[in-house]
């Protein structure tokens, strides 16, 4: 029979509320930093390695294009490596745009690279810039991604961008290493600089797309979630781009 | 069957789900997954992860506490079930969320998970309620 024993139910139902809410804020504090467990990344070797791989095999790269270089499409991001909902969005969104628009073809994607946050994003910018002079530019792109450290913490060091660029398949690490210092880096790096100064970035991660990086436009984006960016990228490219 | 039993069997079941997401996580393979690689996606994203503890490692660990608290026969043992039973479902709810909206990717091992705590937080709910006085 059903006695009216409340009591320790109602004691069980605030002890659990107390408990999870708690989980909750922790598991959401780590959001607007690195990823978990992230802090030293060079301590656990470069996570994801694997999956970075697999998201990037045989799709062609050409500097700091991804893609079909025919593709009718083009979407443009303009990111700096250390930004933190860069690598959320990198992390989260773009494995979908890659496999469903990348892939078969049907965009392709060009990583503007902005250096504005502090000498992290500096270092980092280089060594993707580097590896883009040997066509690997999102291998190191989704690598730091991946294993993104705190913000202007100095994660950036020689030993961390030499274990990411060693996990990048078929890269030559010690020219990459070399070219960091190269004018053509320095180029590029200008060159994504004036391109951002143009179309008026407020903020990073943007996403802008259309028939060419200088014709895109920008994306709106309700959140940095791979539906909401296939979302707004199928908009674009069923308008013609 | 009893409450306890049927509950029992569920926690069975969510240790053996949370145990194999859990050798997943450590062993750093893809789980068997069907529905395009959503557990992947969720398996090795930020919310993977509390505080550096894999969550699948958490939800074993609940489901051993459910256990250890079902095989317990007292006011204490039906309290410790129902409250942690309740804790996995919050969590789960939260960590379901996470999936479907934030990483929009469906992991069925996580799925089943959360239906298992969900089923274990009635039933532990139920036999706390009916306790004899």
């Amino acid at each position: 029979m059903l006695r009216s024993r409340v009591l320790p139910l109602i004691v069980a139902v605030v002890v659990a509320a107390v408990v999870v809410i708690g989980a909750i804020v922790l598991s959401s504090s780590g959001e607007d930093g690195a990823p978990s467990g992230s802090s030293a990344p060079v301590a656990g070797g470069v996570k994801e390695a694997d999956l970075s791989r697999e998201m990037l095999d045989g799709i062609p790269q050409d500097g700091a294009v991804l893609g079909d270089p025919d593709a009718p499409a083009v979407m443009v991001e303009v990111a700096d490596l250390q930004c933190p909902f860069c690598a959320e969005a990198g992390r989260q969104a773009l494995p979908r745009i890659i496999e469903d628009y990348v892939r078969p073809g049907r965009v392709k994607l060009e990583f503007v690279n902005l250096a504005f946050l502090g000498e992290d994003s500096t270092r980092l910018a280089r060594a993707a810039q580097a590896a883009g002079l040997q066509d690997r530019l999102w291998d190191v792109v989704d690598l730091v991604y991946r294993n993104q450290g705190q913000e202007n913490s100095g994660y950036a060091t020689e030993t961390y961008i030499r274990q990411v660029l060693e996990a990048v398949p078929g890269l030559d690490v010690e020219r990459a290493l070399r070219e960091r210092e190269d004018p053509r880096v320095e180029q590029a790096l200008a060159r994504d600089q004036a391109y951002a100064d143009r179309k008026g970035i407020q903020s990073t991660p943007t996403f802008l797309a259309g028939r060419t990086a200088a014709a895109a436009e920008p994306l709106e984006l309700s959140e940095l979630t791979g539906e909401a960016l296939a979302a707004a990228l199928q908009a674009k490219v069923a308008a013609g781009a | 069957m009893t409450l306890r039993h049927a509950a029992i069997v569920l926690a069975l079941a969510g240790v053996a789900v949370a145990g194999y997401l859990t050798y997943v996580h450590y062993a750093g393979i893809e789980p068997v997954c069907t529905g395009g690689g959503g557990c992947e996606r969720v398996q090795t994203s930020t919310y993977s992860e509390l505080v550096g503890v894999p969550v699948a490692l958490l939800g074993l660990l609940a489901y051993a506490t459910l256990l250890g608290a079902l095989a317990v026969d007292g006011e204490l043992g039906r309290l410790v079930a129902a409250t942690t039973a309740l804790i996995g479902l919050g969590f789960s709810a939260y960590l379901q969320y996470r999936s479907l909206v934030t990483l929009d990717a469906t992991c069925i091992w996580c799925l089943v998970s959360a239906a298992l705590m969900a089923c274990l937080a009635v039933l532990t709910a139920t036999r706390l309620v009916r306790a004899p006085a």
